[in-house]
């Protein structure tokens, strides 16, 4: 999933502070899942605002919805209906769901509330790790599922740095050691063989160079 | 007793089995200043209840929970906790001040109904003061009176 944290309250006072009529939008998936952007969020978004607009005395009228998924056309059209009825949208959404509205709806501001920051899971609740950059050319199998471009700060793919304490990286000590993983996983599951072969270097034109990437699947299409 | 402020207390329904009864004489006396809000644990709480009592007009909004060690369910009064201090971050964020919403876990002694507990903690607030949202809207009503 996609994580995103809220950004301070001043930063987004500030983008707002010109509008009268707000729709907070939310996205029902990634976001909510980290606790960010989902209709819980929404609300005590609006309830904030409306209390700081109360207290300085100012007027500003704030609605919310929240979208199961902020990045889909088909959730997207829910706006429709109220789009004429606010000045700007601010979007608890990644930054693909913020995008994506402001495609549909051009003509109105759309406004981040989010800072999109990784691909991650949930280790445990309250607490998401990060453990994917998108690279677009996964050999995860190859590394007993332990990303290296990942989770080791080095990006490493032949073996540990030989920095690590206690299984710990020396770069960040509270995170494991990506390599202490790997060959720890390996070593368990008798694959340690798999470290025989050398990886060679990653094709980075997958991921960066060429400007935003894209997939078409023809047989999804309409 | 102050009668010019407005209360939210939010509490665990174990603290006072009998709290539906108990709590009519306060209600009868304050009116709509004091609202009650039953929880099967505090755990149950979360931070937006707080926001949305405070936006309602609540000055202080308590979370009286079970004692530290003696929830039923374990963890719900550490729960609480956390999401209480999430919320006064909140407002904290928003010039309001984060001591308008408080948690208090019943130790002992303790008074047994939720009538005693709400007197006992309307009864400490001395240094209270009027909600920034709730001192506007009264000069402005003010302003509006002829």
């Amino acid at each position: 999933m996609i994580t995103a944290e809220r950004k301070p309250l001043p930063e987004i006072k500030e983008s707002i502070s010109p509008y009268k009529k707000l729709l907070i939008v939310g996205c029902g998936t990634c976001v909510a899942e980290c606790a960010s952007g989902g209709e819980k969020e929404v609300a005590l978004l609006a309830s904030a605002l409306r209390m700081d607009a109360k207290k300085e005395g100012r007027r500003v009228e704030i609605r919310e919805i929240t979208l199961d998924r902020q990045c889909v056309y088909e959730f997207i059209d829910q706006l429709t209906a109220l789009i004429d009825q606010c000045d700007a949208i601010l979007s608890l959404g990644c930054g693909a769901g913020v995008q994506a509205i402001a495609e549909i709806f051009p003509k109105i501001h759309i406004v981040p509330a989010l800072n999109t920051t990784f691909i991650g899971q949930t280790r445990e609740a309250g607490l998401w790790v990060e453990n994917c950059r998108a690279c677009g050319d996964c050999k995860l199998d190859r590394f007993a599922d332990v990303c290296p471009i990942t989770r080791c700060a080095k990006s490493l793919f032949n073996g540990p740095c030989g920095g690590s304490k206690g299984g710990y990286c020396e770069v960040d000590p509270e995170t494991p050691c990506a390599w202490h993983l790997i060959v720890t996983r390996l070593e368990e599951s008798n694959r340690l063989d798999k470290l025989g072969s050398v990886q060679p270097p990653a094709n980075w034109s997958k991921k960066e160079g060429k400007g935003p990437r894209k997939i078409v699947r023809e047989d999804q299409r309409n | 007793m102050e009668k010019e402020f407005n209360f939210a207390i939010f509490f665990c329904q174990r603290l006072d089995p009998e709290q539906d009864v108990n709590r009519r004489a306060l209600e009868k006396e304050l009116g709509s200043r004091i609202k009650f809000f039953t929880l099967p644990c505090s755990g149950r709480i979360e931070s937006l209840h707080l926001m949305r009592a405070l936006e309602a007009g609540a000055d202080k909004v308590y979370l009286v929970t079970c004692p530290v060690g003696a929830c039923r369910y374990k963890e719900g009064n550490t729960r609480a906790k956390k999401r209480v201090e999430f919320a006064r971050k909140l407002i904290e964020e928003i010039g309001l001040e984060p001591e308008r919403f408080e948690l208090i876990h019943a130790s002992s002694p303790f008074p047994n109904t939720i009538d005693d507990i709400a007197r006992m903690l309307i009864s400490r607030e001395k240094g209270l003061t009027q909600s920034p949202l709730n001192a506007r809207e009264t000069k402005e009503a003010a302003r509006n009176t002829p």
